[in-house]
């Protein structure tokens, strides 16, 4: 293998299992989850910053993951919706069918679960408010709502 | 990074800043790498610029979107995002003028109807803050420029200079009102800022000119385009309700 373009090894924490990897300075978050360390349980559709379907958790703060460098987060601890596998918020989703084709899902679990850290029982207001920025062009969100309101039931 | 990905930007090297700019709320003090997020729910912070913050984009950009970065943030026009040779990228034409402009300028559109998205920065321009850069202390509305055929510019930052901090003067009551497509996360079609302070009252409008647009005379005086006068009509209503605000709150 051609080591003159190589970057330099990039230490990268993911879901507490640590990784390593060449990423060309201005790979995103989201090229170097799903494409490197193939966890492509992130989705990216606009790939611009708008839709929210690619979010993650950058030490537990959501992020949009297709418009973060991944160097940017080398000293950070990301979380992507494999790391939430076993959350309650899962259940609540699949419990109330709260999705049609799925593609926005992980990043409205991911946002869903950031919420819920900070505010375990969250008023409708509060739930409109914080998953504002994960569009569903199946247009779930009233169960998306339940879900999230009953995550704990 | 959209900007660079379509290659309106081009960079050989890309730096990483946080390094060196200050980020928290020192008193009056907001240093530019402060997110929207930070600010939205700091209790120090005027109504003005907190609401402004709030409204401005989804909840994960403003977890990850700086005060800096919202002020320096380029225009919607979809001419120019999709890279028509319009006057702001070096050409002669503006494809607004005959082309969509329901989201465009309705003031200092003769030239470019480009229209200034930040909520951020009319909150800042009402609140009559100070910018502190690297090389120089200027007051907000001064870091904008209208571009005109000799200077396409809309910032005045020069290569090498960088924001660093805010800082805000007293504000007795302050308001932030906008009209959006939707309800939430929206550019806005209309945004009003109003601040009082000492008797005097400063409204400062975001998404109806190529700059933030401190209002001095008249709504009256706007210049629409054929198809974007309702954004007159939203300003007027959205200026009154936020004057009625600030008397409501004495």
């Amino acid at each position: 293998m051609p080591t003159s373009r190589r970057s330099p090894l990039l230490r990268l924490e993911v879901n507490d299992h640590v990784y390593e990897l060449h990423a060309e300075v201005g790979t995103t978050l989201a090229e170097a989850l799903r494409d490197d360390l193939a966890l492509t349980g992130t989705k990216v559709a606009c790939a611009e910053g708008h839709c929210g379907s690619c979010t993650v958790l950058v030490d537990g703060v959501p992020t949009l993951s297709c418009i973060t460098l991944v160097h940017s987060v080398a000293d950070a601890k990301v979380t992507t919706i494999e790391g939430l596998r076993d959350h309650q918020m899962v259940h609540a989703f699949v419990r109330e069918d709260a999705l049609q084709c799925g593609f926005c899902t992980p990043g409205q679990i991911v946002s869903a679960v950031a919420l819920v850290g900070a505010t375990p029982k969250p008023s409708t207001d509060e739930i409109r408010h914080a998953m504002a920025g994960n569009l569903c062009r199946c247009g779930a969100y009233p169960k998306i709502e339940e879900a999230i309101r009953t995550w704990q039931d | 990074m959209p900007l660079l990905r379509s290659g309106i930007v081009r960079a050989e090297t890309l730096v990483d800043i946080r390094g060196v700019v200050p980020r928290g709320i020192d008193g009056a003090s907001i240093g530019a790498g402060t997110t929207l997020a930070e600010l939205e729910c700091a209790p120090q912070i005027p109504d003005v610029l907190r609401e402004a913050c709030r409204l401005a984009a989804s909840p994960q950009l403003r977890n990850m979107g700086s005060l800096g970065g919202n002020l320096l943030q380029s225009t919607r026009c979809w001419y120019w995002r999709l890279k028509w040779p319009c006057r702001l990228h070096g050409g002669d034409e503006c494809f607004a003028h005959e082309g969509e402009h329901r989201e465009h300028a309705i003031f200092e559109n003769g030239f470019c109807a480009s229209a200034h998205p930040s909520d951020v920065a009319a909150a800042l321009v009402a609140l009559d803050a100070t910018l502190h850069t690297n090389r120089r202390e200027l007051p907000v509305s001064d870091l904008y420029h209208l571009p005109r055929a000799d200077d396409r510019r809309t910032t005045t930052l020069e290569p090498g200079e960088l924001l660093l901090s805010v800082e805000l003067p007293p504000a007795e009551r302050s308001v932030y009102l906008k009209a959006m497509e939707r309800k939430l996360w929206a550019f806005p079609l209309v945004g009003v800022a109003a601040a009082r302070t000492g008797g005097v009252t400063r409204v400062a409008l975001a998404g109806v000119a190529p700059v933030p647009f401190l209002l001095q005379g008249s709504l009256e005086d706007a210049t629409p385009l054929p198809r974007n006068a309702y954004k007159v009509d939203v300003a007027r209503a959205l200026v009154k309700r936020a004057l009625a605000a600030l008397e409501e709150s004495t």
